[in-house]
């Protein structure tokens, strides 16, 4: 019970420490019995190598990692690291990749048996770790765990169990499976058995393990729509792929309306010709087939769909909403569905009574009617003369598209895909000049411009 | 239930209340008009069909008892007629080479021709035989021993030329009829298109006048046609532009009939199928078929009822075909299981093996009464809608047929699974019955809406004012409910001094009358809860035609066991053993049932096996993980 309590307040002083270090705080600290606070020691923070078995707890002060943000301030925290940085840095001179990363740790266990200054060399590996393209692989964190040397850590009475032992060693592990958990890296039997190496059963590093190995398992599926780590390279292939993320029907039929290709014109220039790709379900087809010719359909775009860090871009084809007072109640002969029919049992009955309030378990829904979306493309190019090409590619399925007129509404779109991590921003498309090249069709602008793409 | 219902008629007993102290003349009146509403019930009630009436839990004994008889000269006409028609099938006919083969072949055929069993129903004039329903099904139980032969001939008879028969013209029927019934010229029935299974208002196949008006040119296809592959003349349904009352024209379905020589007709390759392989069954194609005007049977735009009105007429038939064939299963296995020793005791002395000859006995013997019922109350004079009564033998029969085969295949263990023996061509045949002539779960709808819809017609005021909260409605409710659970068990006076049951029944009698009445409570329940959209409640609706199928099945054995017992046939202490045993085994089936549809009724399961039905289907896939998976 005693050792509970001290056990809570140890946090709370921890996180009390850097607002309030008042007399009274210390009193509180030194009546309760923590009368072996190494106050004095490692108070640079830099080489926090105290020898084995002085302490089990020291100043809170210096106890921040120092990959915490605070770390600007501390100028002596960011020597360390980049002496370590310069490890990664120059063993990874010729290429960033699992083995040059391995190699440069390989390079700091041999250096030293008791691996001087291992906390700051993780904290700069974790740091190093996506530079390398490693974060998400379970064996180097692994091997980065391995960093730290064996059995020293571990407890070995009650009252070091009791207390945070060895606080800096442990929240550097802790950070190793933190890092693990936000790149979704499950950790495995190794990782468990270098942890129990380590720290003991029962460390705090064990313990995040034990709750990342209890929470992971649950969330993995949680995701009923789970976009790949790897997508696909090929634009046509992310196309097809985001299409049908997004169509959400599985009659829906992807169609490559047009592959790219470089094209020579007369004059001498080369045109390059993007991939047009298209998807239309059934239902979509035959909602198009009942669409009003005297009204327009409307190409509109781009929308962004993010797929983890990369952003496509989509058009679709949709309608207005019709209007309640043009709606055209389909008509169903009363004889081919009515109550005495047995080829087609009736589909309704002739009955003056309705549901009961007790059985009508149906929501009030408000539905608001919204324009038919009759279907959607994906294009290299986001201009009106790209997109005229799917609507001729869909016209051959859908004939009555000949008799629609077809109206773009195209807001100054990217043209290329994009990837976050390049950012770079695609140059706006001026469709607007490309629309007065075409008087026929009624224009429409909204000149909102690019700043909705924004990232 | 009960309690819910007493629940309800409590809340509307208060509404009752605050109704009287405005004035008690109003609910005197509406006392009254009440009155009047149940008088009303009486006059509606008579002349009706029997099933229908089930659904106000009522019996209308008149219908069903005592058992349909046929008159001495006409049993041993069928006797005669019967006797070389099993000597043909058992002697003449090879059903494993049909089945084989995938043809029936032409001496078979022949043989069938001179039996005359092409034209069985068609009328003497016109060189038919001219039998009566009951007369069709006794033949029925003897071609069905042959699946092949019984599909061909019923899609010869019982839908193909029934068109002509039930709506044709004089003219057509001298000039079609003769050559069909000597099976010179086989019929057809085509109405199942690509695209409408039973869906009879998607039929795409048009029919349009020529500008001479004197032809209908037929363009369309048709599948899965029985017979078409060489059909002479056929039943073609199709859309006509037809000019209503308000002058608009409207696409209306129409019959024809349609030779083979008016040219254009071009049949597809014969399906290869999983039973009836024998059968002949194929896409037809038409193609500008030149088909004069005074082919359309009925009048043009009525082809719908026509249509509907074959497809009832040929149902019934089905409960004494699937009896045929459990009959003579049941002796094929019997012999099996008396001659095997296992452990040194014969099969038959084990008693798994015994319940299933006593479930394969009891099921013949119930389509056997259902479908002789049904026969007799068609064949009564008059016009009797018996559309109800045929849908509830064919689903009946249809699904025993498929457990029976199953049960007697079973007793042979690996050899009924083997070509060696017929088991597995009879259980591959009969499997088509839950198909045809409309599958059983459309035919469940059929039977169970055609009822809540009359029982609607009648309940509608009663239930309005229920809900209204009249007082009257209220306590007559109210008093036949303290009625039923104080006194004596529901009576509906089919036993006793003026019953129509035989005493050796009573017990039996008594669940049948308990159902009953349960049944129009229930009705009147649903009605009540779902009002017009019980016509979404689909799994509702299959129960409330299970109950009233074995409602039926139920009454056509009491009946028939009565009258076996009061007249002293044969083995009638078997018979009565049989009812009994089926009525108990039933009452307690219909009971659960019923008590699933109760409210909130913890037997019932429905909403939870829809969420099941809508997360596979809106992955078109099983979606459990492996038991092999680990996501560590």
């Amino acid at each position: 019970m005693n050792t509970a309590r001290i056990l809570l307040w140890s946090p709370c002083v921890r996180c009390l420490a850097p607002f309030a270090r008042t007399t009274r705080l210390q009193a509180v600290l030194s009546t309760g019995g923590l009368a072996h606070r190494g106050l004095g020691l490692s108070s640079s923070g830099v080489q926090v190598h105290r020898a084995f078995h002085v302490s089990s707890r020291h100043d809170k002060k210096q106890d921040l990692p120092s990959f915490v943000k605070e770390s600007e301030k501390d100028g002596d925290k960011d020597k360390s690291l980049v002496v370590h940085d310069d490890l990664f840095e120059r063993t990874g001179r010729e290429a960033k990749n699992k083995g040059t990363f391995n190699k440069a740790v390989d390079v700091f266990n041999k250096r030293d048996v008791r691996r001087r200054g291992h906390v700051d060399f993780i904290y700069a590996a974790l740091r190093k770790m996506p530079e390398f393209g490693v974060e998400r692989d379970l064996a180097v964190y692994n091997k980065v765990l391995d960093v730290f040397p064996k059995e020293v850590f571990v407890p070995r009475n009650y009252i070091q169990r009791m207390f945070n032992h060895y606080p800096r060693q442990q929240e550097c592990a802790v950070q190793v499976l933190e890092q693990m958990e936000n790149y979704g890296v499950m950790p495995d039997e190794e990782t468990r058995v270098l942890l129990f190496q380590i720290f003991g059963e029962k460390g705090h590093p064990v313990r995040k393990y034990q709750r990342i190995l209890y929470w992971f398992p649950k969330f993995k599926h949680a995701n009923p729509f789970p976009v790949p780590h790897q997508l696909p390279e090929d634009p046509m292939d992310l196309a097809r792929f985001s299409l049908t993320r997004i169509a959400g029907d599985l009659d829906s039929k992807v169609t490559v309306y047009q592959m790219p290709y470089t094209d020579i014109t007369e004059a001498g220039e080369e045109v390059e010709e993007t991939h047009i790709v298209g998807i239309q379900s059934p239902d979509q087809q035959s909602l198009l087939a009942k669409h009003n010719p005297n009204k327009p359909v409307f190409v509109e775009g781009p929308y962004p769909l993010w797929l983890r860090k990369t952003c496509v871009y989509y058009y679709v084809l949709k309608a207005d909403p019709v209007p309640p007072e043009e709606k055209v109640e389909e008509y169903i002969d009363p004889e081919l569905v009515g109550p005495q029919q047995s080829i087609h049992y009736p589909l309704w009955v002739e009955m003056d009574l309705t549901r009961d309030m007790g059985d009508d378990f149906s929501f009030d829904v408000d539905e608001v009617d919204e324009g038919a979306i009759y279907g959607m493309c994906m294009a290299g190019r986001g201009d009106q003369i790209t997109l005229s090409r799917w609507i001729a590619g869909l016209q051959e399925t859908n004939p009555i598209l000949g008799r629609i007129p077809t109206v773009f509404r195209l807001e100054s779109g990217p043209q290329e895909l994009q990837d976050l991590t390049e950012g770079q921003r695609p140059t706006g498309e001026d469709t607007e000049a490309e629309h007065r090249t075409e008087p026929d069709t009624e224009e429409e602008q909204q000149q909102m411009g690019g700043q909705r793409m924004k990232q | 239930m009960s309690l819910n219902r007493i629940f309800v008629l409590s809340n509307s007993l208060k509404v009752g209340r605050r109704l009287i102290r405005p004035g008690v003349g109003q609910t005197g009146k509406e006392v009254l008009s009440h009155l009047q509403l149940q008088r009303s019930f009486k006059t509606n009630s008579r002349n009706l069909a029997y099933a229908k009436d089930l659904f106000l839990g009522k019996v209308n004994t008149a219908e069903v008892f005592p058992y349909p008889e046929i008159a001495n000269e006409e049993l041993e006409e069928i006797n005669q007629l019967v006797a070389p028609v099993e000597k043909f099938f058992t002697e003449d006919v090879d059903s494993k080479r049909i089945d084989h083969e995938a043809k029936i072949p032409p001496e078979t055929l022949n043989g069938l021709k001179e039996l005359g069993l092409f034209g069985i129903q068609i009328p003497e004039e016109y060189g038919g035989l001219g039998l009566s329903n009951t007369m069709y099904a006794r033949l029925g139980e003897i071609t069905t021993l042959d699946g092949s032969i019984a599909v061909t001939l019923a899609a010869h008879q019982a839908i193909g030329l029934k068109g002509i028969l039930i709506a044709g013209s004089d003219e057509q029927k001298e000039k079609y009829l003769p050559k069909l019934a000597t099976g010179e010229h086989v019929a057809a029935f085509c109405l199942t298109e690509p695209g409408s299974g039973s869906d009879a208002a998607s039929i795409q196949t048009k029919a349009t006048l020529t500008e001479d008006g004197k032809h209908y040119l037929l363009n369309g296809s048709k599948i899965w046609i029985s017979n078409g592959g060489f059909a002479d003349i056929m039943t073609v349904f199709a859309r006509t532009e037809v000019v209503d009352q308000d002058g608009q024209k409207k696409d209306k379905i129409s019959a024809f009939i349609v030779e083979r020589a008016f040219g254009g007709i071009t049949s597809g390759k014969p399906e290869d199928k999983l039973g009836i392989r024998g059968s002949n069954t194929c896409e037809v194609t038409f193609e500008d078929t030149k088909v004069p005007v005074e082919n359309v049977i009925g009048e043009v735009g009525g082809g719908f009822k026509v249509a509907m009105n074959i497809l009832n007429s040929g149902r019934f038939s089905m409960g004494s075909a699937g009896a045929g064939m459990i009959k003579k299963l049941i002796g094929l296995t019997a012999e099996y299981a008396s001659t095997r020793k296992q452990f040194n005791k014969k099969l038959t002395d084990f008693g798994m093996i015994q319940e299933k000859f006593a479930i394969m006995a009891m099921n013949a013997f119930v389509m056997e009464s259902m479908a002789y019922l049904t026969a007799g109350m068609m064949d009564r004079p008059g016009l009797p809608d018996c559309s109800l009564e045929a849908a509830m033998v064919k689903v009946f029969s249809s699904e025993g047929g498929w457990v029976c085969c199953s049960e007697a295949l079973q007793v042979l263990g690996g050899l009924g699974y083997t070509k060696n023996y017929p088991y597995e061509r009879y259980l591959r045949d009969c499997r088509i019955l839950l198909i045809f002539e409309g599958t059983n779960e459309i035919l469940r709808m059929y039977i169970a809406l055609t009822g809540m819809q009359y029982a609607g017609k009648i309940l509608t005021g009663k239930i309005k004012e229920l809900k209204k909260g009249n007082v009257g409605a209220v306590f007559d409710i109210l008093g036949t409910k303290l009625r039923q659970s104080f006194g004596r068990p529901q009576d509906l006076g089919l036993t006793g001094k003026d019953g129509v049951v035989h005493p050796s029944l009573t017990a039996s009698t008594k669940k049948f009358e308990e159902n009953v009445v349960y049944f129009g409570s229930t009705v009147e329940n649903l009605l009540y809860r779902y009002g017009k959209t019980i016509v979404d409640e689909q799994l509702v609706l299959k129960r409330v035609a299970d109950v009233l199928i074995n409602l039926y099945a139920m009454t056509a054995v009491l009946s028939r066991a009565s009258r076996s017992i009061t007249i002293g046939l044969k083995n009638h202490d078997h018979e009565v053993l049989l009812a009994n045993t089926f009525c108990s085994d039933v009452y307690f089936k219909n009971n659960f049932m019923m008590s699933q549809l109760q409210r909130n009724s913890p037997e019932n399961n429905d909403a939870d096996i829809k969420k099941i039905a809508q997360q596979v289907l809106e992955n078109r896939a099983y979606i459990c993980s492996h038991p092999l998976e680990r996501t560590f």
